[in-house]
């Protein structure tokens, strides 16, 4: 196991410069730059911009320099956000993305899987069929039509919450995008555990443990939860790593500032480091999780084995 | 089966009951006006500009929201007025023209000062200008500064030619490599004499020797008239000589320049070639508090340019010591009404008043705080839950437009914006004049407006009724009859001479906008338009911004794509502009002498009615020619509750902070939209 | 729902133990090849008794399988009503896309595209409400902000929400599962190498992509841009569906009756398609039915950023974008197309659902 998570750990290097490399040459092939701009610009004002961010250089010089930023994990100023370092920008924003994120994910695992257990234990029942209708309503319910509902709801019928922006890490700012974002997942996560649950139920060692006469409980939750919940936690990979780098819709629609709304903006802007800068976190966040999910795997099914 | 009958049951209550909720929210509380209306506790304003702002460096951003932004922290020599946004005095007291409005002298305050107390002088601005038109900041608006003699040469990076016997110069007069370029020919014949006079800003190439300035010419007759205000310089002998001819810096644009030119080839042997340097542009301190700016042609209108960020004055010891991280709270020096406190990005900017500002005792607010935000639904949800004293302009949905129009906390103005469509002139069937006003006639501009709601239908290229005594030309009506028959003259007719739309290359004309609800809805009206009005179905093509800028800045678009130009100054020439071959900005393609000839005529006219009429002969000629589609000028749609005073709807959509303060007394709030006439 | 016994809870004692996991796709015996394919799991002591199973069962399964598989679970699906609840509306609502608007031009004359030229009718009404404020059938739903006929944009949205939505979840299934079946069952580094190929594609920035997707094919028609972001949408949608479907295939190799597959020589992408994915096909049609909600948002986000579909085509994503705007005035332009689309997500769970339980290999009895 260990060998193995050493291995993985060493993989991330070449793996985030190959992210790093394709995105960097999609920027390229992107068309126009971050300077572009409603009114066209003078020739002389263009060649002075290219010229001040090497621009003008050889491609294999300026793709140097990114490896090189991203090999020092220094990315540079942002070109969007004059006179802010890309790092500086990942260190701001990181948190309000990965506190939204966190929290969002924790309640949908709570009363997902709860949901997911229940509803299958109790197949074909009226409980299990609400709650199953209710998920495939929170998934069905965009989260750009559920934030905007609620809003009107708590904010602006009632006035209990507020509509928008950050508060700080703990503040009544961040019940309504928390439970907005956490609805989706939450469904997806009751949805994934009954059909991961009605699975193993079926399964012989848990035939073999009813026939043995445990008591439901423990056959429920130290024998059938570990296999049941595999969807679940192959899911959790990618969803919390995509969580904390950020979700932009509902940043933008309570105006958050985290990372997500960067990026889509940097994407948007042409802002060549802030996109590397971001990718590079992203991928080095997916590829840890990924090997967290892993881990976990094994841990939970003691016949995966690596 | 039971269940999903309960499922409908449920969905149709929810589907019944929100209408009942959404009814109640939208007629609870104050039906005067839009959502709360409690005013915050101290004298803090929180208002929003729109995104996060990518600089609050006054030489780098070029959108409005930065500029609101920047308006709040830095002075340049004059402020827009909060009313009419004409120029009022500034850090400049006061300022005189010379006859021919070629040559600036501005008188600075004395009383003005640093947010760390260092007094404002000509050097600060002589810095501040050199800076922003310096090649190394490439700064994306330094055109606007072009004006400034040799200031558009050193900002590409050109060159003088020297000859190393005499030291002296190539005169434009004798070469010119554009015809069109305009130059103020109208200094008096010189004699070369050397002068020892010491000036502050010397420029480098005036201080040697064998240079070739040192003019002694007959001074402009406004100083002589004046008590002599500003006094003689050898720079100001250098700048106001014949204007040095200036190639190209860059090798390949030199040698393609001097293949054209054999004459000029042959001049050039033997010569030395000397960079234009910062040190040569028109911008000189006379003295500790007197800046003269000295240009490279007639321009009456520059003076209205002087409240643009471009030309508002930057602390060089904070530039100097901390590079680009200047503008960072703790580091930063400001000169306006308000000083930065923090600057949480995507949160909160909030500047607080500075007691050491020239004009302290004026300023009524104590805060003001920025709030960047980015969906126009969240402005309004924000507004309206009393968390926002006032927004921006443009932010309210159109479609609430009828509903929110009625309350008196709605700002409906005019605003000198227009939008409009490029249309690309050099692919067929666009080439043809008549296809272009064809497609323009068969727009209803009347119903394009009452879809908008919040603007007003356009045919010119200058928006309506925004410019006092200017005689705006009016272009064609809506007529689909006419636009018919023009296509069909330009060959799209059966055999009986019908128009025939079958004829027509339907496939070599879009409709390409940059992604946005607003510009959708256009987009979708003009195509619904011309598929009712010409039995055209023209796709439409949208886009993210970046990709559209740069199809449309290459060309490489077909038929029309959309544009929209707030203006820079008030004057129609800050949108005539941008079909100014000089200074280029559309994206159509289109360049005519004829137009440039009478524009170059106009801003060489000092009588401004005048001006005014041969501006608008030119917009004539524009329109007549039809390179773009004009729809609609915008008016100002925004909102700011009844307790926040002294904050107008603007033509250009700006704010001089310093007036606006929060009435606390709601027997003296704003009912309706506040009084704009003085 | 009670008359339908369920068969877990009246199964306890496991008589049916004697039924292997296997599917009834289960092959002939082929003569072991390579019975072991150098894994050390092999050597577990499970092996024997998931041997013995396979093949006591083998020939007896087969006799039954193949021909009534698949009638097999349409009887199955048929019984379960909430399924063919699902069944029914997702066929109305498919056939009404693709006809509704057309009867709408015929009866009416309203068009997703038809916005009057006169300026009154240039405004929202609400549903079944003439310009003069009397009932009238003219628009069932209302008009929108420009006075186009919502039912027909909503029809019409719905050939490319439903579109959009079936073309990423065939991409997600065929490329999904086959590409995280296979890496779960192949060797360690075959795995790991094609898992990190999915790590990557995660990491790669989705829009960027896009942006030089639809930058290099601008020159194509309104339809051409549609298909490209089909494409864009299925291409990313099977990269979770590749993890979930690996991680149970981990879970399910070291499982008895794979094992003896294997040990008896299957071919690998027998043993993989036959057995495993079978097995592991709950999760596999609940995540399906899971992308298609998410990839018809993706739609709408893309469109709102302008990659999406080209105005005046419009998406029940769109819509429900738009009706968000104007919720608090105007709120039939958010409620027809959210409900539509609720709706049509809701059947489609409930025939995923049934379609599980028909499918499922082990719930097959009787």
């Amino acid at each position: 196991m260990l060998s193995f998570i050493i291995r993985r750990m060493i993989i991330v290097v070449p793996m985030v410069l190959l992210v790093v490399t394709i995105t960097w040459v999609l920027i390229r092939l992107a068309p126009g730059n971050f300077y572009t701009g409603e009114r066209r610009l003078p020739a002389a004002i263009e060649k002075n911009i290219r010229e001040k961010y090497g621009l003008d250089k050889p491609w294999y010089v300026q793709y140097g320099k990114m490896m090189g930023n991203t090999l020092r994990g220094d990315f540079g100023d942002s070109l969007q956000y004059r006179g802010q370092s890309v790092n500086q920008i990942l260190l701001r924003t990181l948190p309000v993305s990965a506190t939204l994120g966190l929290l969002a994910y924790l309640s949908a695992l709570i009363v997902g899987v709860s949901a997911g257990m229940l509803a299958a234990m109790k197949q074909n029942t009226t409980l299990d069929h609400a709650s199953m209708a209710l998920a495939i309503l929170g998934i069905s319910l965009p989260n750009f039509v559920l934030g905007p509902v609620l809003v009107l709801l708590f904010s602006l019928t009632l006035y209990w919450l507020p509509p928008a922006r950050w508060g700080g890490f703990l503040s009544w700012n961040l019940v309504l995008p928390v439970v907005t974002l956490s609805v989706a997942y939450m469904a997806y996560i009751a949805r994934l555990t009954r059909a991961g649950m009605l699975e193993v139920l079926r399964a012989d060692y848990i035939r073999t443990a009813r026939a043995k006469g445990l008591p439901e409980r423990q056959v429920i939750f130290r024998h059938a939860s570990r296999g049941g919940l595999l969807p679940v936690v192959s899911y959790t990979g990618p969803a919390l790593a995509f969580l904390i780098t950020g979700t932009v819709v509902i940043e933008r629609i309570f105006a958050l500032p985290g990372l997500g709304n960067y990026f889509i903006n940097a994407n948007l802007n042409r802002d060549e480091p802030l996109i590397i800068g971001i990718v590079a976190f992203m991928s080095i966040t997916i590829l840890i999780f990924n090997l967290l999910v892993d881990i976990a795997y094994a841990y939970i099914d003691p016949r995966i084995r690596y | 089966m039971k269940l999903a009958v309960n499922w409908f049951r449920f969905i149709a209550t929810l589907a019944i009951l929100s209408p009942l909720v959404a009814c109640s929210v939208s007629q609870a509380g104050n039906v005067e006006f839009f959502g709360k209306t409690e005013p915050p506790k101290g004298r803090i304003l929180r208002y929003t500009s729109g995104a996060e702002p990518g600089s609050i460096d006054p030489h780098i951003p070029t959108n409005q929201l930065e500029h609101r932004i920047i308006m709040a922290l830095f002075e340049g020599l004059v402020e827009y007025h909060p009313k009419t946004m004409k120029p009022i005095p500034a850090i400049a007291e006061r300022w005189e023209a010379n006859k021919d409005h070629s040559e600036f002298v501005f008188h600075l305050r004395r009383n003005a000062r640093w947010s760390d107390n260092d007094p404002i002088t000509a050097d600060d601005f002589v810095y501040s200008f050199r800076r922003a038109i310096s090649p190394q900041l490439a700064a994306r608006n330094a055109s606007f500064a072009y004006y400034i003699k040799y200031a558009q040469s050193y900002n590409e990076g050109g060159v003088f030619v020297r000859d190393p016997a005499t030291g002296e110069f190539l005169l434009e007069e004798d070469f010119s490599l554009d015809s069109a370029k305009t130059v103020a020919k109208t200094e008096a014949p010189v004699q070369h004499k050397q002068s020892d006079t010491p000036s502050i800003a010397l420029p480098s190439e005036a201080s040697s020797p064998s240079a070739h300035c040192g003019l002694q010419q007959p001074r402009p007759a406004l100083y002589d008239a004046e008590n002599a205000i500003a006094i003689d310089t050898s720079f100001h002998r250098f700048i106001r000589s014949p204007t040095r001819f200036v190639l190209p810096g860059a090798e390949q644009a030199r040698a393609k320049a001097l293949e054209s030119n054999p004459g000029l080839k042959a001049a050039l042997s033997g010569k030395e070639l000397v960079p234009v340097k910062a040190e040569d542009i028109g911008v000189e301190a006379v003295d500790e508090y007197t800046l003269r700016i000295t240009l490279t042609q007639t321009a009456p209108f520059f003076i209205e340019m002087l409240p643009l960020h471009l030309f508002r004055v930057v602390p060089r010891k904070a530039i100097e010591k901390h590079g680009a991280a200047w503008t960072q709270p703790g580091k930063i020096v400001s000169c306006g009404p308000f000083k930065l406190q923090t600057w949480k990005p995507y949160n909160e900017l909030t500047v607080v008043r500075d007691p050491l500002y020239w004009d302290a005792a004026i300023v009524k607010l104590d805060q003001i705080s920025f709030f960047p935000l980015e969906e126009n639904m969240t402005i309004m949800n924000l507004y309206k839950a009393g968390e926002l004293d006032a927004v921006y302009n443009h932010t309210v949905p159109y479609g609430w437009i009828d509903q929110i129009r009625t309350l008196k906390d709605y700002m409906d103005a005019p605003e000198a914006a227009i939008a409009y469509y490029w249309i690309n002139t050099t692919k067929p069937p666009m080439t043809d004049k008549r296809v272009r006003k064809a497609f323009n006639m068969a727009i209803d501009k009347d119903a394009l407006a009452a879809l908008r709601r919040t603007s007003k239908p356009l045919t010119a290229f200058t928006p309506e009724g925004i410019f006092p005594g200017y005689p705006q030309p009016k272009g064609d009506k809506f007529d689909p009859k006419r636009a018919s028959h023009l296509l069909a003259d330009a060959g799209y007719r059966d055999n009986e001479g019908n128009f025939d739309p079958e004829k027509f290359p339907t496939d070599q004309v879009e409709l390409t906008y940059n992604t946005n609800p607003n510009n959708r809805v256009i987009a979708e009206f003009l195509q619904a338009q011309w598929k009712q009005n010409l039995q055209i179905t023209v796709t439409i093509k949208n886009m993210e911004n970046s990709t559209f800028d740069a199809l449309r800045n290459r060309l490489d678009y077909k038929g029309f794509a959309r544009g929209s130009y707030g203006a820079d100054y008030m004057d129609p020439f800050t949108f005539l502009t941008l079909f100014h071959t000089p200074n280029n900005g559309s994206g159509t393609g289109w360049t005519d002498p004829k137009y440039d000839q009478i524009i170059d005529e106009a801003n060489r006219t000092l009588d401004p009615r005048r001006r005014y009429e041969l501006l608008a002969e030119a917009e004539a000629y524009l329109i007549e020619e039809q390179p773009m589609l004009p729809l609609q000028s915008e008016r100002t749609n925004w909102m700011k509750k009844p307790y926040v005073k002294g904050l107008y709807p603007t033509l250009g959509a700006m704010h001089a902070w310093k007036f606006v303060y929060i009435e606390h007394d709601p027997a003296k709030w704003d009912r309706g939209m506040p009084q704009m006439t003085e | 729902m009670k008359d339908e016994p369920s068969p877990i809870q009246t199964n306890e004692v496991g008589l049916d133990k004697l039924k292997p996991a296997l599917t009834s796709l289960g092959t002939p015996p082929e003569p072991p090849v390579r019975a072991r394919r150098g894994n050390t799991i092999h050597t577990t002591s499970e092996l024997a008794i998931g041997e013995g199973d396979v093949y006591s069962n083998e020939a007896e399964i087969e006799a039954v399988a193949g021909k009534s598989l698949w009638r097999d679970a349409w009887r199955r699906l048929r019984r379960n009503r909430l399924a063919v609840f699902g069944m029914v509306f997702l066929l109305v609502i498919a056939c009404a896309s693709l006809v509704g608007p057309l009867i709408i031009k015929a009866t009416t004359g309203y068009t997703h595209d038809y916005i009057p030229s006169e300026a009154s009718l240039i405004k929202s009404f609400p549903p079944f409400t003439d310009t003069d404020g009397s009932f009238s059938w003219k628009h069932p739903m209302g008009t929108d902000t420009t006075g186009r006929d919502i039912l027909a944009r909503v029809l019409f949205g719905g050939r490319v929400s439903l579109t959009v939505g079936i073309i990423s979840t065939i991409v997600s299934l065929i490329i999904g599962v086959s590409y995280g079946a296979t890496a779960g069952y192949l060797d360690g580094r075959t795995d790991d190498v094609m898992m990190r190929i999915v790590d990557v594609l995660y990491a790669i920035p989705y829009m960027m992509v896009v942006i030089v997707l639809l930058a290099m094919f601008s020159g194509q028609t309104p339809h051409g841009r549609l298909l490209l972001l089909f494409l864009a949408l299925g291409a990313v949608s099977w990269l979770t569906m590749a993890r979930i479907v690996r991680g149970q295939v981990l879970s399910l190799k070291n499982q008895e009756f794979i094992l003896a597959a294997r040990a008896t020589g299957v071919s690998p992408t027998k043993i993989i398609f036959r057995h495993l994915v079978p097995n592991a096909l709950s999760p596999v049609i609940v995540y399906a039915t899971l992308t298609v909600p998410q990839v018809m948002l993706q739609e709408a986000f893309l469109s709102f950023l302008g990659f999406g579909v080209q105005a005046p085509l419009t998406s029940w994503g769109s819509l429900a974008f738009e009706g968000i705007q104007n919720m608090a005035i105007f709120p039939w332009q958010l409620i027809f197309p959210s409900v539509t689309m609720a709706l049509t997500l809701l059947s489609l769970n409930f025939l995923g659902d049934g379609l599980r339980d028909a499918l499922d290999p082990q719930m097959r009895r009787g």
